[in-house]
């Protein structure tokens, strides 16, 4: 009962109406019954969260093959991946590439879909969904007719290159030198998720901007770069860190097409992919749970870095949420 | 009346003596329990029951507890945890090192040698006891096979002119040329046969390479044999070679690419699309399943009468030509293996559960029969009554002196297999530019993961 005056106070309708709301009453919950209410979400991540980092931080220091005790072994696991292990190295790199190449591609390749899906008069609801709906299909699925399509001797991209006079189109994922970059193609594809949230921005910048700007003569391109781009800077922003915490957590696509072919040469290897064969493989918990753990540092570190230079490129329109 | 008395503090002592009899046996039978996990379902694991009831029947007091649909990673995890099974069964011996090495298996030697032992030597085949070793340690116990051997379409072979399979590795290389085809725009169109990693193979393609050079795995030092055995250089040589001759018109790289792009058009591999049974290859290494699998379409169990297209026959892998008096005929076979688990409160019964399932022939062949598995035994008890004639060669593959898995290592799952298999892969990419210091590279990685997991 009480909760129902509490939520009544706030109905929008009321507000509306102009009525002033009624003198709240204190809502009297026993710490118990809200303890209780979030149990659940407590325990969770105290057993499924911290439990497992503790343990794995706890484990890093080990020699650890999930039969014997785990060994106390010191820093021993870390001057192992920065002195002894080359698929450590090989695996960064191939991180870093990815990263380095997806996050910008996929942050202009979202905005530039949005963009264009911001143009129909009509039926834009029926185009976002086809735009969007590529970001449904699960990961493995989407990989997995991936590889078919760029499938070297069948596939229809290789297809359609040999009937456009491409004499010997690239091996895609069955070759070293193109195979991340099938991976980046099949990123491009299901951008539909990030599409989503460059749209709401577009949508969301003032349209008195322009107006504006148009007064002044500015043309499309000068319209864009000093209305739109600075606009949607937050929108660039959050899709830049969580594509770079995605991109370091990189792993179902490239797991998926190298299992699909021959990656002889690792270079579908990712950092993720490296802890699992450390794990599950070769059954090394003690170093897997290293890698891990100095995955979050450097992805902590990026993260940091790009929070802290943000002050000098993203815009707010109310100020920055960092101060 | 004395005597009354008598007879009733009898009677009372005698009641109390057989309760406490009564109570002791079942407190015995209690404690003589055994678990077995068993990554089998379905009709296997109703066969696999079949085989634990049997040992129950002729172990009075013993209870087996069976739980099928457990694969290691699970049971791993359980007798890390301290609650695992007394015993568990590993589906390849790829994992037998990883197993003996870190303790999850108990070493089976004293056992072996004690009252109620076993004489492995007259029980089980070579190959199914090298395998079971690592380090001179035995921790397992083998059963069904995995075999692999070599299948020739004897239509195409016939129609070419051959008689019979290739015998010798120099003999491959003939037939493959003339079995081999091309298209009007250059690409091949129907192989003789593909020395190739990552063709059908399970990732298991060097493995069958070095077994047709002898090439050994790890040298009596027990260190990494890669660069040691002058064996692995000269199979990956020879595989260079028979790219370029046979594919390439004498050029390497041509061959690559083209076998490249004729691997990547492959049919399904489970089911009539599979390139041998439409016969876009003549020739190629493969497992004991794929027999089934070849004469059904379908199904891997044992085929009476074979509907394939062609007609085929499995032979053991062709050999280097120096190598045939010892090693013709030979293959490469493994097996699934099990364990008494480390932490297992009742060794003793235990013991007596997995030498008996490991020895049952009912059990073997009944496994065989549905699987197309021959049974490690050596026994002929241990085939199955009837079976087809095409499936003669799988034994006598699987009985040959020098047929073999390599040995195994603490390496983890795999792992020495999966890095021969890159290099088998990179070579024939053309990544590899020195096999020689490629293989000294690999010896040496191999050999520090041994060092680390020891």
């Amino acid at each position: 009962m009480q909760i129902t005056n509490v939520m009544a106070s706030f109905s929008p309708r009321k507000r509306r109406e102009g009525a002033l709301a009624p003198a709240r009453k204190k809502l009297k919950v026993p710490y118990v019954f809200i303890f209780l209410c979030m149990s659940p979400w407590i325990f969770g991540i105290l057993f499924f969260t911290v439990y497992p980092m503790v343990t794995s931080f706890y484990q890093s220091f080990t020699k650890f093959n999930l039969i014997d005790k785990p060994e106390w072994v010191g820093l021993e696991n870390f001057h192992r991946m920065f002195f002894e292990d080359s698929d450590f190295w090989l695996a960064l790199k191939n991180t870093v590439w990815i990263s380095a190449i997806s996050i910008p591609l996929r942050i202009a390749f979202a905005m530039f879909t949005a963009w264009v899906l911001t143009k129909p008069k009509r039926g834009s609801s029926i185009y976002r969904t086809i735009f969007f709906l590529p970001s449904m299909v699960p990961t493995v699925a989407a990989s997995m007719v991936f590889t078919y399509i760029f499938n070297p001797a069948y596939g229809p991209i290789n297809r359609g290159l040999e009937a456009i006079g491409i004499k010997e189109p690239p091996f895609w994922f069955m070759d070293p030198k193109w195979s991340k970059w099938g991976l980046i193609l099949l990123g491009l594809w299901g951008i539909g998720d990030t599409m989503i949230i460059y749209l709401a921005g577009l949508l969301d910048v003032p349209k008195s901007l322009y107006e504006a700007a148009s007064l002044e003569g500015a043309t499309p391109w000068q319209s864009f770069r000093y209305v739109t781009l600075p606009m949607m800077t937050p929108v660039i922003f959050f899709s830049f860190v969580t594509g770079v915490i995605g991109s370091f957590q990189y792993f179902t696509q490239a797991y998926v097409a190298s299992g699909q072919v021959n990656d002889y040469s690792h270079s579908m290897y990712f950092y993720a992919t490296h802890i699992y064969f450390t794990a599950f493989r070769a059954y090394e918990m003690g170093y897997a749970s290293a890698l891990a753990w100095v995955l979050l540092v450097i992805t902590l570190i990026c993260t940091l870095i790009i929070l802290k230079t943000q002050k000098r490129w993203v815009h707010y329109p109310n100020g920055s949420l960092f101060k | 009346m004395q005597k009354k008395r008598l007879f009733a503090s009898f009677a009372v002592t005698a009641l109390v003596a057989g309760s406490l009899v009564a109570t002791s046996s079942v407190a015995t039978a209690a404690t003589r329990s055994v678990t077995v996990w068993a990554p089998y379902t379905g009709g296997n694991l109703d066969l696999w029951n079949a085989a634990i009831k049997r040992v129950e029947a002729d172990n009075p007091g013993l209870k087996i507890t069976s739980v099928g649909n457990i694969d290691m990673a699970k049971s791993l995890a359980a007798i890390n945890a301290g609650n695992g099974p007394d015993i568990s069964v590993s589906n390849g011996n790829g994992n037998v090192g990883w197993f003996c090495g870190s303790g999850a298996w108990q070493k089976l030697n004293v056992l072996m040698a004690g009252k109620n032992g076993l004489n492995v030597k007259t029980t089980f085949n070579a190959s199914a006891n090298a395998s079971a070793v690592s380090n001179n340690v035995r921790c397992a116990l083998p059963l069904g096979s995995e075999v692999f051997a070599f299948y020739s379409n004897k239509d195409l072979l016939a129609k070419a002119g051959f008689t019979h399979p290739p015998k010798t590795t120099t003999e491959l290389l003939e037939y493959s040329k003339k079995l081999t085809t091309f298209n009007s725009d250059g690409s091949i169109k129907t192989a003789g046969f593909l020395p190739w990693a990552g063709y059908y193979g399970f990732d298991m393609d060097a493995m069958w390479l070095g077994q047709m050079f002898g090439a050994k795995w790890y040298g009596g030092d027990q260190k990494a044999a890669f660069a040691s055995d002058p064996k692995w250089a000269q199979a990956f040589n020879w595989q260079k070679n028979f790219i370029a001759t046979v594919y390439g018109g004498g050029n390497f790289d041509t061959g690559s690419k083209l076998l490249t792009k004729f691997v990547a058009a492959k049919g399904g591999e489970w089911g009539t699309e599979h390139d041998f049974m439409t016969g876009r290859v003549a020739m190629k290494w493969d497992a004991n399943w794929m027999g089934p699998m070849f004469c059904t379409g379908d199904d891997w169990a044992m085929a009476d009468k074979c509907t394939a297209k062609y007609e085929f026959t499995i032979s053991g892998f062709p050999v280097s030509p120096e190598l045939v008096s010892k090693y013709a005929g030979s293959g490469v076979v493994g097996q699934a293996q099990m364990g008494i688990s480390k932490g297992s409160k009742n060794v003793k019964d235990a013991w007596i559960v997995l030498k008996a399932i490991a020895t049952d022939t009912k059990f073997a062949s009944a496994w065989d029969s549905a699987n197309g598995a021959p049974s490690s035994l050596l026994s002929k008890d241990a085939r199955p009554a009837k079976y087809p004639a095409w499936y003669q060669p799988i034994y006598d593959v699987v009985e040959h002196p020098m047929s073999a898995y390599h040995i195994v290592k603490n390496t983890g799952e795999h792992q020495e297999e999966a890095l021969v298999q890159n290099l088998m892969a990179s070579w024939q990419a053309g990544d590899t530019p020195n096999i020689k210091s490629a293989l000294a590279d690999l010896a040496n990685k191999v050999n520090q993961i041994i060092a680390r997991n020891n």
